[in-house]
């Protein structure tokens, strides 16, 4: 059975429609990312999934019960979810503990237990010796921390996280990543997580959903999205890829006045379409071809820009120290999908 | 159900009082054809544009000084010039009618008799100028503190000197700001009882204004009442008309100053003007702030007015034994506790109302904004011309509500209620829109329903200004004197009219004392809000 079903869900703010006609159905135990672009709608689809926002149409069941379908809205704190804020949330006014405590208080758990599964749920996310302190003496990884906790410890049908760590720097980020990952598998909780950031997205979650404009794009396990992109937005989105317009003949695409050849063995489908080529799969050596414009020393590879025409083209080579500044390149592909118009 | 209960008070309240004044007033128009209402008119257009000349002059430099440069002592002496708004006018006119009044007066004594005359409209002028100050100040600086240092930096990178860069770049900024600063002093002067009543009625000749002739109309009893609406009619559309012309100007002169980046504010150097300016400044504050409160305190240890021999604090004693000050202060206290409370609650109610109600909670918004805008004169006797008389609600010809106000306590306390809702209203409106959201979404997430939700995670957020909102309202009520004079009950005092009937008639030694106990309750209070401030997180 379905931990999550969103069924043609759509949601409007004034005029503008932010989600259009969403279906999605997550399995018991999974955890899917929302990933998109500010502005998609993967936000406001997770405030649907809790309750905090409602749909207007469309059905939304958790754990086979219907909780918004037309005519009914089951107020967030009916829902039995557990949520984390990107803003964290942690009330400022209690302290770590009682920030944990407050849902098992509304439950109406005795003393004796509420203290019990305070202190495991501290246990999980290692802030045991922190329960008395007080949010404002507490670091933004700490704070996620308690949310994190205080989202777990009603023991929630579905754990649902608002681009957790967009407010953290790099080096929490990532020590947060592998927390929520080990808690996951310990736990095996069912996780829905929006997040902008491919990285974390393909990281961590079972399969991925691309969403565009209040439109899913694609539903995929990470390697699946990376390697099949379904549309040309997937590739740019989750794997950096150019995306230029242009005509080919099966071994080579025409884009303005700029030719690409493919590498054997590559083909490609004859006409007009979307090239879509990741930087990596291009090949630049010194030659007849489109000028360099830019070149970013990236470490263990050179990034260079090319222009073409309207568009720009980026490619990710090792160094070399034939190509100038202003001075044309050779640029063949290596790797590439092909989208017909 | 919910919007009636919202709506009712502010109806009969707040509404009801502003038809009742119109048409009390439209149907006596004779009462503005006399002499004594053309002078009055003149004499709040004269004071009040006196005032406010006099605190855009001194407050537009003054606000660029404070905020732009290192001038010597800042953040004390913006303190020092805010003072004024947390006390009331009545006692700077006090402290200078103890400096110069032309017999006996202190300024007088060292400078010869007669030299210094505060009484008629100069002085009244001076002396509300120098209380409005801190709106010039306040406005003009907040327009300033939006500016960023680079502007004036490249002022001087172009070759201009600091006095220059602050008279070329930093004072045009802050002239919009500071100009509508000066229009609320002008509708502050023009609401102003005390201090016309204290420096103009003894003038000779007298100078009255428009709420002086109120007062002495409503004093004549029934026969006055009318012709008193009228003239608060008068007032009233004379404020208006200001508000409204400055709302428009402000719009027309905004601009918008800050770029999207952090502001820098650092200070320009003054360079050698550094000491010259910041003494003068000082002397500023001393001449406008220290002198008139140090002189009350002085006159409260006077023996008698005027003497500087044998100073004691036989005035303090002998009030503290007086019951009816002892009364007055309780009931005082009593109502301004009241007042403040409801303020408060009636205020976060109606902020949460805006935010639920759409359009009908933004017209409840301004409905409880106008009794705040308006002099304090027209809301009073709005009140009185509504509640002269008993009001009775027959229900079903069997229940009967009588509502009988007049010449009670209640309706002082209405009055204080609905003067101040806008206070309640402006920081529950304000702190709910800093309130995080997503803390009382994440009280839902865990199972709180909203009204629990509200109350343990959005409740808590706003406890700063709801506590800034009641403190405000306590503190203003507790010595009020513009809507207390004309509506207290007879043989009720409260501490402002003692204050003020003490003064006006028979013992400013006596009145000295309360004026100086309240600064020192007020001065406290301010020092522990800051302490609590401070406190480091």
């Amino acid at each position: 059975m379905a931990a999550v079903e969103l069924t043609s869900l759509r949601k409007s703010y004034g005029t503008t429609p932010v989600v259009k006609d969403l279906s999605l159905s997550i399995g018991s135990g999974e955890m899917v990312a929302l990933l998109g672009p500010s502005g998609c709608g993967k936000t406001t689809t997770l405030r649907m999934i809790a309750g905090l926002e409602v749909p207007d149409a469309g059905k939304i069941s958790i754990d086979g019960r219907e909780v918004d379908a037309p005519g009914l809205h089951l107020p967030p704190e009916a829902r039995r979810l557990g949520m984390v804020f990107q803003s964290y949330a942690v009330w400022p006014h209690r302290t770590v503990a009682e920030n944990v405590e407050y849902p098992l208080r509304l439950k109406g758990l005795g003393r004796a237990e509420r203290e019990a599964k305070v202190k495991q749920a501290l246990g999980w996310v290692r802030l045991e010796a922190l329960a008395g302190r007080r949010p404002d003496a507490l670091s933004g990884g700490q704070l996620q921390r308690v949310a994190l906790a205080r989202a777990l410890v009603g023991d929630p049908r579905v754990l649902l996280l608002d681009e957790p760590l967009s407010n953290l720097d790099v080096q929490l980020r990532e020590e947060l990543r592998a927390e929520i990952a080990s808690l996951r598998s310990r736990l095996g909780t069912t996780m829905v997580y929006v997040t902008h950031d491919q990285a974390e997205a393909l990281g961590l979650a079972d399969r991925v959903a691309v969403m565009n404009k209040g439109v899913l794009e694609q539903v995929a396990a990470p390697q699946v999205l990376y390697g099949e992109p379904a549309t040309a937005f997937v590739a740019r989105f989750v794997g950096g890829a150019n995306v230029l317009e242009g005509v080919s003949d099966g071994t080579s695409v025409r884009i303005g006045a700029t030719v690409l050849t493919c590498e054997a063995p590559l083909t490609l489908p004859t006409g007009r379409g979307q090239l879509v080529v990741r930087p990596e799969d291009l090949s630049v050596t010194p030659g007849d071809g489109p000028l360099l414009t830019a070149r970013l020393f990236l470490g263990g590879a050179t990034e260079y820009h090319f222009n073409l025409g309207e568009h720009a083209l980026k490619a990710l080579a090792p160094a070399s120290a034939e190509l100038q500044m202003g001075s044309p390149a050779r640029v063949t592909l290596r790797r590439a999908r092909w989208f017909p118009l | 159900m919910r919007r009636l209960a919202l709506a009712a008070p502010l109806l009969l309240f707040a509404l009801l009082p502003l038809g009742r004044l119109v048409a009390e007033g439209l149907g006596h128009l004779d009462a503005i054809a006399t002499a004594e209402a053309r002078r009055a008119l003149s004499g709040t257009l004269l004071t009040s544009s006196g005032a406010a000349l006099f605190a855009f002059l001194l407050g537009l430099p003054l606000a660029v000084l404070l905020v732009r440069t290192d001038l010597p002592a800042r953040r004390a002496l913006r303190a020092i010039f805010t003072l004024p708004t947390a006390l009331p006018p009545f006692i700077f006119g006090m402290g200078w009618v103890a400096l110069a009044n032309p017999k006996a007066g202190l300024l007088n004594l060292a400078l010869g008799e007669g030299t210094l005359d505060i009484y008629g409209s100069a002085g009244i002028a001076f002396v509300l100028g120098g209380c409005g100050l801190p709106l010039v100040v306040l406005a003009a600086s907040a327009s300033l503190e939006r500016v960023d240092a680079s502007l004036e930096e490249a002022a001087r990178l172009c070759g201009a000197g600091p006095l220059r860069t602050l008279a070329h770049v930093s004072l045009p900024l802050a002239l919009p700001a500071a100009l509508s600063g000066a229009a609320l002093v002008f509708l502050f002067s023009a609401s102003a009882f005390g201090v016309p009543y204290l420096l103009g009625v003894t003038a000779s000749p007298p100078t009255t204004t428009l709420t002086t002739h109120v007062y002495g109309l409503v004093l004549m009893g029934h026969g006055g009442l009318a012709s008193a609406g009228a003239i608060a009619l008068v007032l009233l559309t004379l404020a208006s008309a200001v508000l409204l012309a400055s709302r428009l100007a402000s719009r027309a002169g905004r601009v918008r100053l800050s770029s999207g980046k952090g502001i820098k504010l650092r200070p320009l150097a003054l360079g050698p003007w550094r000491a010259p300016l910041g003494v003068a400044a000082i002397a500023i504050a001393g001449v406008l702030v220290a002198l008139p409160l140090g002189a009350v305190f002085l006159t409260s240890l006077e023996p008698s007015f005027g003497r500087l021999e044998n100073l004691s604090l036989q005035h303090w004693d002998r009030l503290l034994h007086t019951p009816r000050v002892a009364e007055a202060a309780l009931r005082s206290v009593g109502l301004s506790l009241a007042a403040a409370a409801l303020v408060t609650l009636l205020g976060l109610a109606y902020a949460v109302g805006r935010t639920r109600l759409g359009n009908v909670g933004r017209a409840l918004e301004l409905a409880a904004a106008w009794p705040y805008a308006v002099p304090g004169t027209v809301l009073g006797m709005g009140l009185l011309l509504t509640f002269s008389m008993d009001w009775r609600v027959v229900i079903g010809g069997k229940l009967t509500f009588v509502l009988a106000l007049a010449n009670t306590l209640w309706l002082v306390l209405i009055a204080y209620t609905a003067r101040h809702l806008a206070f309640g209203v402006r920081h529950a409106s304000d702190g709910l829109s800093q309130a995080d959201p997503s803390l009382t979404e994440a009280a839902r997430v865990c199972g709180a329903p909203p009204l629990r939700a509200f109350l343990d995670a959005t409740l808590p957020q706003l406890k700063a200004p709801l506590a800034a909102a009641f403190t405000l309202t306590f503190l203003t009520c507790a010595t009020e004197l513009t809507l207390s004079v004309l509506l207290v009950p007879t043989g009720q005092d409260l501490l402002g009219t003692v204050l003020f009937e003490l003064m006006s008639y028979a013992d400013p030694a006596a009145a000295s004392v309360l004026a100086g106990g309240f600064v020192l309750i007020v001065l406290t209070v301010l020092a522990g809000r800051t302490l609590l401030v401070r406190r480091p997180a």
